[in-house]
């Protein structure tokens, strides 16, 4: 956890460079509708610019090299009774942000899939102002979220999500936008509630520190830093022996603790049976955030899994293990055979990526590094796909006003490139080697192996009903014979391309090469790793 | 020996691979040269192959490996790479040459077909995952292009998408065959796991599989092999076609025609016997293992071959007889002769793509598949009628085609291990081969024309169809004195074992006996000169026939079995989805929306009801005070 601090505030200037957006918009009247595109669109490159460049100056090979950046933030005094000697007692909020190997590829994936996001956003005809400012406000919390190393700062970044992504859904969704934005927003609070909860029981006990500056004074502090809480947590195991230190935190309380944080992020990621708000909001909001928040948003439950469940009570994800591959077994399964029966594409994808989810639950429940490196990479490669798709699902219901497999069929005659793209995304989506899903699942099959081979035994044959309900999907669209009101349709426009392109490009680099992904992580994760092994 | 050209064999695959790429990029500018650079591309890749197996002329070449790092995974390291042995070797030649025919004969079968380019496209990149496959130093890297050899498939089974029995049968091979798949996959799991080093290096299974005391040495013990064994072979079935996975096959052929003959006769589908013989290591310290792969392929070999006794479609008689050669590989393998069944994969790859290409030849002119719609061919399409009849000969195992030798290496095999059983169902099947090949042959090719229009309209194709053609015949002829009983070297230079010598006349005899004998029932029953619109088997044997024209029922078995089931487990599941556990959502926001309304009504101005929450409120502090036994601050 040894960082190195920049003299540019690397991390601060990506994870606010949106604002920079922000602020031109809020100053350009709104019936410029292109200035306000163009505004939107390049300030989201920005911000995947500087990712690009962090990315490639990350030396993989260098152990826990991460960029960090942390400063007094806020500091709360205690009314408590200050004892003799004692200076003060206060609650310390730090502004903490760092970029591991672990966040590395998620903040990219973050900003590509933004950007191209972004671009289809294009086809939004109303209050595009209000939109983009909202689009770019979801960006900061994203980024924020993917490098906060303080619990409450993280906790902020993650609800400051919550809040753009209504709008974006109740304002420029389809028919039942208000029910799904409503249905989102209590849900993930509730999920939220309970992630406080947890962080608030984690703060109050792992996160006390006695700091005696160099005048002698000591101070109490209770601080929500994430690596004060991990080291206090690892020091004060049932092992230490540390009785009533106040670090102390008993195998019940973590075990509640945890069981916290697995619904919270749960939720988020999501798991059965916390899924189905996800599906009314992949059916209901505007294609370019249903993007984001499949691509990028739902990552942010597996990521809070891994950075605050995994490395904050590795004992108690032990333990769980078998648990997660359960779980894992059962997103997989349910998801897959769900998606086999939808009518609606939208829906399809939606089971779709609860299934592919599974696997991310696999990769965790290995507690090996292959398996970590699986659940990451199928993150950053679930993030592309679906972010393919769905952009491919906005081209679609732009032209035939409906994305229903019934209503559709043959699509590949008038509109060759579009169903080109989708069935590439089909076949990465059921992991064909080439493609971005194939190592991905591959790495957290075999990793799942090492540890429990009757789970991943299991697990395999979600490999055989993703690709059943992938191909019923696309071939029901692109496939057979066309419907005559669909011959005078026309292929994809130049803007709609490019992004496709882009990620479809993403898509088969991080296939052919999945150590672009896997290497940053191996080494953001190692310490983890390193947790297992010392734990037994 | 010096190895020039084996240093450049990564080259072979990757020629394909570019062809595809520049098809892809600009197919639609280039689109009558299309062809053109599909053939160039499988010709280099072809004339490559050739001088690297001068290279192998010696059957104690070294095996030429290099590879380079893929990925790191904790402490192990994926590699990604090549692999020359003398049996990749003989795989690259057979792909590249029915690959480099295909494209020409594709260039007069796709003529005017306005996606020509995307077709040509599809074949560069299945010729180059083909390829690939066969090269493959690691089991891995095989299940890779595994993949992607079956994903090439299924683009050009459903190439002309918009018929929906193309996109059903499209859809069909791509998940049967992913079925077998995921057993491969278990396997690759397992071995990684078991392995030293967890190395899935080929060389490195040979030599922890070479011995008990190799294996013991390693902890894996002969129930870990058998269950690594079984699964790789599951994966094999899946790509095989054998039963129970065989049904995509036969409906594969809703593909063009040069297509069933590039990858369901000769290479991919041969892809799992491939797989097997390259594996065999893991197969031969498992008794149980070789039990189930010879009684799938001997089983498979019948069951196919009497299914084709009752079909009509010319292309699926091929097919159904495909499966069965495949079965009769596999027996072959589960009995030990590796030589044998890889013998039978070389010339089988040969004499099918012939029969294929043939069959596409005729119904490029008649525009039928239906043979009791054909009749009289002979006399109109002569190159065609000739070279059919020689593939037809070599498939039914006449002397001296070479179906005849490699079919009767496995019989011998069958015979000298003493498995009856096997010996009677290849004897048999050969029987039933002969028979189909031949009522093909007399009612399509022979007698009067069943249509006057259809024979009218009735031509002999272009020379770009012809002449492929032509060279397969000559090899349908000559492929089968690579090894026969008389000279052993061909085994001794695949496997490196001193050949066993399997010059059996009674054996030979039996073998002749039964594709004669099939062929004078054939031409008895369906000899030119007499009515052609009926079935005389069918006439003979109603109720068995339907059920072999049925395919015995057993699509309509997965059916009833697999597909409804789950659909309405699907369905179920969906229902409980909606209604159960969205019901959580819903309670929680109701009560939300509940809980709100209900603060506004107590929000109302009113004093009183204000002093009333207020009293209750006080009331409840006092209490939850003294139940601590706290004091107020």
């Amino acid at each position: 956890m040894v960082g190195q601090i920049s003299s540019i505030p690397w991390l601060s200037l990506l994870t606010f460079s949106p604002l920079l957006g922000v602020l031109i918009l809020l100053l350009i009247p709104k019936e410029r509708v292109f200035a306000i595109r163009t505004i939107g669109i390049v300030t989201t490159f920005i911000s995947l610019i500087i990712a690009v460049v962090i990315y490639a100056g990350y030396d993989a090979s260098k152990q826990g090299n991460t960029l960090l950046e942390k400063f007094d933030w806020i500091s709360i005094p205690l009314n408590l009774d200050v004892a003799k000697g004692i200076q003060s007692w206060t609650l310390d909020i730090p502004y903490h942000l760092a970029l591991d190997g672990l966040s590395l590829p998620l903040v990219v994936m973050t900003t590509i899939v933004a950007a191209m996001s972004a671009l289809a956003s294009v086809s939004i005809r109303k209050r595009q102002k209000t939109y983009f400012i909202l689009l770019l406000l979801l960006e900061v919390g994203m980024l924020g979220v993917f490098m906060a190393r303080d619990l409450f700062l993280f906790f902020a970044f993650f609800e400051w999500t919550l809040v753009p992504t209504f709008f974006l859904i109740g304002i420029w969704g389809l028919a039942n936008r208000e029910r799904a934005a409503n249905h989102f927003l209590l849900y993930n609070g509730l999920g939220s509630a309970l992630m406080f909860v947890a962080f608030a029981i984690l703060v109050a006990t792992a996160g006390f520190d006695q700091i005696t500056d160099t005048s002698g004074a000591v101070k109490f502090v209770y601080s929500g830093d994430l690596y004060t809480i991990v080291n206090h947590l690892q020091s004060s195991g049932a092992a230490a022996n540390l009785g009533h230190s106040p670090f102390f935190l008993s195998e019940g309380w973590r075990m509640g603790t945890f069981v916290l944080l697995l619904i919270a992020f749960g939720i988020k990621l999501p798991l059965f049976p916390f899924h189905t708000w996800m599906l009314k909001v992949h059916a209901e909001a505007p294609t370019p955030v249903v993007m984001l928040h499949s691509g990028v948003l739902l990552k942010m439950g597996a990521y809070g899994l891994i950075q605050f469940g995994m490395v904050l009570l590795p004992q108690q994800l032990a333990d769980w293990a078998t648990v997660l591959a359960v779980l894992g077994i059962i997103n997989i399964l349910y998801g897959a055979i769900l998606a086999f029966v939808q009518t609606e594409f939208r829906l399809v994808l939606a089971y779709s990526s609860i299934s592919h989810m599974g696997f991310v639950l696999f990769g965790i429940a290995a507690m090996n590094e292959i398996g970590l490196q699986g659940a990451v990479m199928q993150m950053v490669s679930h993030g592309f796909i679906s972010a393919l798709f769905f952009l491919l699902v906005g081209s679609l219901s732009e032209r035939t006003g409906t994305t229903r497999l019934d209503e559709l069929g043959g699509l590949a005659k008038r509109i060759p490139f579009i169903s080109a793209l989708l069935l590439i995304a089909g076949l990465a989506s059921l992991g064909l080697p080439g493609l971005s899903g194939f190592p991905a699942e591959l790495f957290s099959l075999l990793g799942l192996y090492g540890n429990l081979p009757w789970a991943a035994t299991i697990g395999a044959f979600g490999v055989i009903l993703s690709a059943v309900y992938v191909l019923r999907g696309v071939l029901a669209i692109t496939f057979g014979p066309i419907a005559a009101h669909h011959q005078q349709l026309k292929d994809a426009r130049l803007v709609e391309a490019v992004p496709a392109i882009v990620l479809t490009a993403c898509i088969v680099l991080i296939g052919l090469f999945p150590s672009l992904v896997t290497a940053p992580v191996e080494y953001g994760v190692s310490h983890i790793i390193d947790m297992f092994k010392v734990g037994g | 020996m010096e190895t020039v050209f084996s240093q450049y064999a990564w080259a072979i695959p990757t020629i394909p691979l570019l062809a595809f790429l520049v098809l892809t990029a600009l197919g639609r500018q280039i689109k009558g040269a299309a062809s053109l650079l599909g053939l160039l591309s499988s010709l280099a890749a072809l004339v490559l192959s050739v001088l690297v197996l001068t290279e192998r002329w010696s059957p104690d070449a070294e095996v030429y490996s290099h590879s380079i790092d893929w990925v790191n995974l904790g402490e192990v390291t994926l590699r990604v790479g090549y692999e020359l042995t003398n049996l990749n070797v003989l795989m690259l030649i057979v792909v590249t040459i029915v690959s480099t025919l295909v494209n020409l004969y594709a260039k007069g079968y796709m003529e005017g077909d306005d996606r020509q380019h995307v077709f040509f496209a599809y074949i560069a990149l299945f010729t180059s995952s083909m390829l690939g496959l066969v090269v493959s130093p690691n089991l891995l890297q095989l299940y890779m292009f595994w993949e992607l050899v079956g994903a090439c498939s299924f683009l050009l089974i459903g190439f002309w998408y918009d018929r929906p029995a193309a996109r059903a049968a499209a859809k069909k091979a791509f998940i049967v065959t992913r079925i077998g798949d995921v057993g491969l996959l278990i396997a690759i799991l397992l071995l990684f796991w078991q392995m030293p080093d967890h190395s899935l290096d080929f060389s490195v299974i040979q030599t922890v599989f070479q011995s008990g005391d190799s294996l013991a040495q390693h902890g894996i013990t002969a129930g870990i092999a058998t269950w690594i064994a079984s699964l790789i072979f599951i994966g094999a079935m899946g790509k095989s076609g054998q039963f129970p996975l065989h049904t995509w096959l036969p409906d594969a052929m809703e593909g063009p025609t040069p297509i069933s003959a590039l990858i369901h006769a000769a290479t991919m589908v041969a892809a799992g016997v491939y797989l097997v013989a390259r594996t065999f290591s893991i197969f031969h310290v498992s008794p149980t293992a070789m039990a189930i792969v010879a009684g799938i392929g001997g089983f498979t070999a019948i069951f196919a071959a009497t299914i084709g006794l009752a079909q009509r479609d010319i292309k699926r008689i091929l097919a159904y007889s495909t499966v069965s050669q495949l079965g009769y590989m596999m027996m072959a393998l589960g009995l030990g002769a590796v030589t044998a069944g890889v013998f039978h994969l070389f010339t089988h790859a040969f004499f099918k793509a012939l029969l294929f290409l043939g069959a596409g030849s005729v119904i490029h002119a008649v525009h039928t598949q239906d043979i009791f719609q054909m009749g009289g061919l002979g006399r109109k399409m002569k190159v065609t009628t000739w070279t059919f009849a020689i593939g037809a000969m070599a498939l039914s195992g006449i002397p001296p085609f070479s179906g005849f030798w490699s079919k009767d290496a496995i019989l011998a095999a069958a015979w000298e291990q003493d498995h009856k059983l096997l010996f009677v169902i290849g004897v048999l099947a050969a029987f039933f081969t002969a028979f189909y090949m031949a009522r093909l042959f007399f009612v399509a090719f022979t007698g009067k024309p069943a249509d006057d229009q259809i024979y009218q309209q009735a031509h002999e194709s272009p020379s770009s169809m012809t002449i492929p053609l032509v060279v397969l015949a000559v090899l349908a002829l000559i492929a089968g004195f690579v090894y026969t009983p008389f000279n052993g070297q061909f085994g001794i230079w695949l496997t490196g074992e001193p050949a066993e010598d399997h010059a059996n006349v009674l054996v030979m005899i039996i073998s002749v006996a039964a594709g004669v004998c099939g062929v004078l029932l054939g031409y008895v029953l369906y000899r030119p000169g007499q009515s052609q619109r009926v079935d005389k088997l069918e006439q003979a044997a109603a109720p068995l026939f339907r059920v072999l024209e049925r395919k015995y029922y057993i699509d309509e078995l997965y059916n009833w079995l697999i597909v409804r089931p789950l659909r309405v487990i699907g369905k179920g599941l969906d229902i409980i989805d909606r209604y159960v556990v969205d019901g959580l959502v819903r309670f929680i926001s109701a009560f939300v929306d509940g809980w709100g309304r209900t603060s506004t009504r107590v929000q109302n101005g009113q004093l009183q009801t204000y002093g009333i929450v207020s009293l209750f409120g006080f009331v409840a502090l006092v209490l939850l005070m003294l139940a601590l036994g706290r004091g107020f601050w």
